[in-house]
């Protein structure tokens, strides 16, 4: 690693420039444009902050929260858990624990700095790691085994049995930083009874590892605070999701990769929902107008993300789709599968959640149901062609939101997506959908050059005649 | 080596498997070892293990499996579009890894653009990466879904005695692979590193009975033949990715080396490694293939891999490590990654092993890198006995 990365902790550098961030919403247009000239480094970003306004404003505080709770868990005696966006956070905050999101935090990273993660993801591979391994762990998982962030106590997974990459990636990162840990594993099904019950015992069997490794104990009235709360967010994604059916679509893109951001890291949180009000807010009024999500309010076309989407290089890619009239209607981090969903309907139990704070043991269960549809848990955990799966959700969800084409985008770490993405394709084009692969890194820019990614896209919607 | 188990070696249709085609016995394919062979024995089944050796190109591989992916899939796929392995009546996929469990989405979809080649038996085995109780809980209930689907589908019955005796056929032949991991061990032993892993791979393909009966008198053979092998030669432990091809094996013993172990996924893992007799097979299934595993899928358990891995190379008198993993197979590059760490902490000269599967195209580079460590195994001997 290079010897200037090693001057400060990560979190520490992040931490601080998103808590000078969050005092800029009470700037004026003119002291933002002058402070964007002061940050060339980060002014990309920064301007699409700027430009998307309230919402965003919304986020940066809710990541402020966010850092500085991590920055300040050891001064205050709380444990840090390394864990995955895959996994719901709230059990480990009932518990009095810190989350720490590494797969986000990459993003983030990503988005923030040119230079993304890159130094972090290379200095995981000197230590052993395979340099074939995901992007998205690899990046700030190095940051840790650098001993460039705070202190981590224990390590949660909650990938087994859906992805191998990302259970690999904190098992290898539990065993270097040499602390606890349990990666919770699923079926390849999804639906019934013995399903069911094995992931509520290993679910248990992971509250009781929490509570031996950190002494912990769970505390039930944050537990059904958090949980109200979630149901409450849950509520108002269902109606941005109604939303987005309309056309056009009346979400600004960027503001769908704050939604599911907060929605991974945050939730239950009431700066999320403040955020996710902003956001609805911001869809109303610009459903009222008639303008669709882009700069110029028209909808030149409706994609389908069915897969993940692109955060490098100061997030070009989403102010590409903002530029370029396209409306990003989602893919598998940005949707939950609350019983209460409108793309849900019908839908057996174990493929969707209730949420029931009635209980104790209804609580648990609710958290049981929400990880076991968390993105890739539900989507990706089984043959592409099972029934709630990969291609039955992407097909439904295409059919009900108008898609006019399709695109896969990830990281080359993704063994199991890459294993069947031509597949998907494969079927996707044949219900009619023009279907595209991005070969870029979502994380690493240094694998596919955002001109190339860029261009690729261009060829797509220019040689399938996609442009409305 | 004798020549039976030498052809099942090399040969992915070798003729013991043709004869017992011939003579109307059923074969079922499998992709990994967390599948009971003895589910397929006691209902008279043949369980082969399915390869990718012999495979001259990769388009049938490449064209339903994505850009970076293991080619080791890649090659069986490949190996069974080309309708090399028309004559099995079933197959069981695993969910080894990622990779390895899409050959079920591969395959499948391969087969409607190929007709005759998705076997009439296809079944999806769905096996835990852990192994706590609800997790073998979970196993056992796998385990008896595929009694009842071979049942159903063949026609057979899987009684509880017929998995006993196939339980104790294989623990026999176990014990007789123990054996010969113990002779191949001797100093000056004249069983060479692929003779040894041939035989291992044969076990994974022949008929059960035939292949105790070959390995029984090979290995009597060996115990009345004379020790020929005087000069010293570098005693190596290899581990890693799956393989069955003994290209690098011999690449190894060519370079100098003597591979005394390995850890790839076929064979015996220690002395004790056998399935239970008392009490319910399917729970005896359950303990050994669930526990047993010296795979890296099993998340968390890296503990107990390195202590077995370390006591292999101890017991074999192992000077040094090499650390193998096909392209992409990220769960054995990076448990490498940590192994390498440890080995070398302990003062065991290890070396990682990065390669592509199938015929060794890059048969130059490896032999580099092999000889290398070979030369700096000597020089680091030599400096140890200066000091």
């Amino acid at each position: 690693m290079r010897p200037e990365m090693r001057e400060y902790n990560w979190d520490w550098m992040l931490g601080s420039m998103i808590h000078i961030a969050a005092g800029l919403d009470k700037a004026s247009p003119l002291e933002l444009t002058h402070m964007l000239r002061y940050v060339p480094y980060f002014s990309d970003t920064m301007g699409m902050f700027a430009r998307l306004g309230d919402p965003a404003w919304h986020f940066v505080r809710m990541l402020d929260v966010y850092m500085q709770r991590v920055l300040a868990a050891k001064s205050q005696g709380k444990k840090i858990c390394m864990t995955t966006f895959c996994f719901c956070p709230i059990i480990l905050e009932a518990y009095g624990l810190v989350p720490l999101m590494i797969e986000q935090l990459t993003g983030l990273i990503a988005g923030m700095y040119r230079r993304g993660a890159h130094d972090y993801m290379d200095y995981c591979v000197e230590l052993g790691f395979s340099e074939t391994g995901c992007s998205s762990q690899r990046g700030m998982l190095g940051a840790y085994l650098a001993g460039l962030g705070e202190e981590v106590d224990i390590v949660i997974g909650s990938m087994g049995g859906v992805c191998d990459s990302n259970s690999n990636a904190y098992a290898f990162g539990a065993e270097r930083l040499n602390v606890p840990f349990y990666n919770l594993n699923y079926p390849s099904e999804i639906t019934g009874k013995e399903v069911w019950e094995y992931q509520v015992s290993d679910y248990k069997a992971m509250m009781a590892f929490v509570e031996k490794a950190t002494g912990s104990t769970l505390d039930e009235d944050r537990l059904r605070d958090l949980l109200a709360e979630k149901a409450k967010q849950d509520a108002i994604m269902n109606r941005i999701e109604e939303m987005q059916i309309m056309r056009p679509n009346p979400l600004r893109p960027a503001l769908l990769l704050l939604l599911y951001a907060g929605n991974l890291m945050c939730p239950g949180w009431p700066e999320y929902t403040a955020l996710l009000q902003s956001i609805e807010s911001d869809m109303i009024a610009r459903a009222a107008a008639g303008l669709s999500g882009s700069t110029s309010g028209i909808e030149r076309n409706r994609t389908f993300f069915f897969y993940i989407d692109h955060t490098g290089l100061s997030l070009s890619f989403w102010s590409w789709l903002e530029e370029h009239g396209i409306s990003h209607l989602g893919g598998v981090p940005s949707r939950t599968f609350a019983d209460t969903a409108p793309y849900v309907k019908g839908s057996p139990p174990g493929a969707v959640y209730h949420i029931d704070t009635s209980t104790r043991e209804s609580m648990i269960e609710s958290l049981v149901g929400i990880n076991a549809t968390m993105p890739m848990s539900r989507t990706i955990r089984g043959p592409h062609d099972a029934p709630h799966m990969w291609l039955s959700d992407t097909l439904a969800l295409c059919e009900m939101y108008g898609a006019d084409s399709c695109i896969y985008a990830g990281t080359p770490g993704c063994r199991n997506t890459w294993s069947n993405v031509k597949l998907m394709v494969q079927a996707l084009e044949k219900a009619g959908y023009p279907s595209h692969i991005m070969t870029s890194d979502t994380f690493d820019i240094r694998v596919e050059s955002w001109e190339t990614t860029s261009a690729r896209l261009e060829e797509f919607y220019q040689v399938r005649g996609l442009w409305k | 080596m004798r020549k039976l188990l030498n052809q099942a070696a090399f040969s992915i249709h070798p003729p013991a498997i043709e004869e017992w085609k011939e003579s109307g016995g059923r074969i079922v394919g499998y992709t990994c070892s967390f599948m009971p062979l003895e589910i397929m024995d006691a209902a008279g089944i043949l369980p082969v293990r399915l390869r990718g050796v012999g495979t001259e190109g990769m388009g049938i591989g490449d064209t339903y499996f994505g850009p970076f992916i293991c080619r080791f899939p890649k090659a069986l796929l490949q190996n069974v579009g080309q309708g090399r392995y028309r004559f099995l009546d079933g197959a069981v996929i695993s969910t080894g890894c990622d990779a390895l469990r899409r050959m079920d989405d591969c395959w499948r979809k391969a087969g409607e653009d190929i007709p005759g080649i998705v076997p009439s038996f296809f079944h999806y085995f769905d096996v835990p990466q852990k192994v706590e109780a609800h997790a073998r809980q979970w196993f056992s209930g796998q385990i008896r879904k595929l009694i009842r689907a071979v049942e159903e589908h063949f026609g057979v019955r899987v009684s509880d005695e017929a998995l006993k005796e196939a339980i104790r056929m294989r623990n026999r032949i176990r014990v007789l692979l123990w054996k010969l991991e113990g002779l191949r061990r001797r100093p000056g032993s004249e069983v060479s590193g692929a003779e040894a892993f041939g035989a291992v791979i044969a076990g994974a393909v022949l008929p059960p009975e035939l292949f105790e009966q070959e390995l029984a008198a090979w290995i009597a053979e060996l115990e009345e033949g004379a020790q020929q092998e005087s000069r010293p030669r570098p005693r190596i432990l290899v581990g890693g990715s799956v393989s069955d091809d003994l290209e690098l094996i011999n690449l190894l013993e060519q370079a100098g080396a003597r591979v005394v172990a390995e850890n790839l996924c076929f064979g015996v893992r220690h002395a004790e490694d056998r399935v239970a007799l008392e009490g319910d097979p399917v729970d005896n299934l359950t303990a050994r293939y669930l526990s047993e595993s010296v795979c890296p899928r099993m998340f968390g358990n890296y503990k107990t891999r390195f202590k077995l891995l370390r006591e292999k190379a101890r017991d074999a008198g192992a000077d040094a490590v090499i650390l193998e993993n096909v392209r992409f197979c990220d769960l054995h590059a990076s448990e490498n990654g940590l192994l390498e760490h440890d080995f070398e902490k302990m003062g065991i000269p290890c070396m990682r092993l990065e390669r592509e599967y199938g015929p060794l195209s890059e048969g130059g580079r490896l032999n580099m890198r092999i000889t290398a460590f070979l030369e700096n195994l000597q020089w680091r001997k030599g400096v140890r006995r200066a000091s």
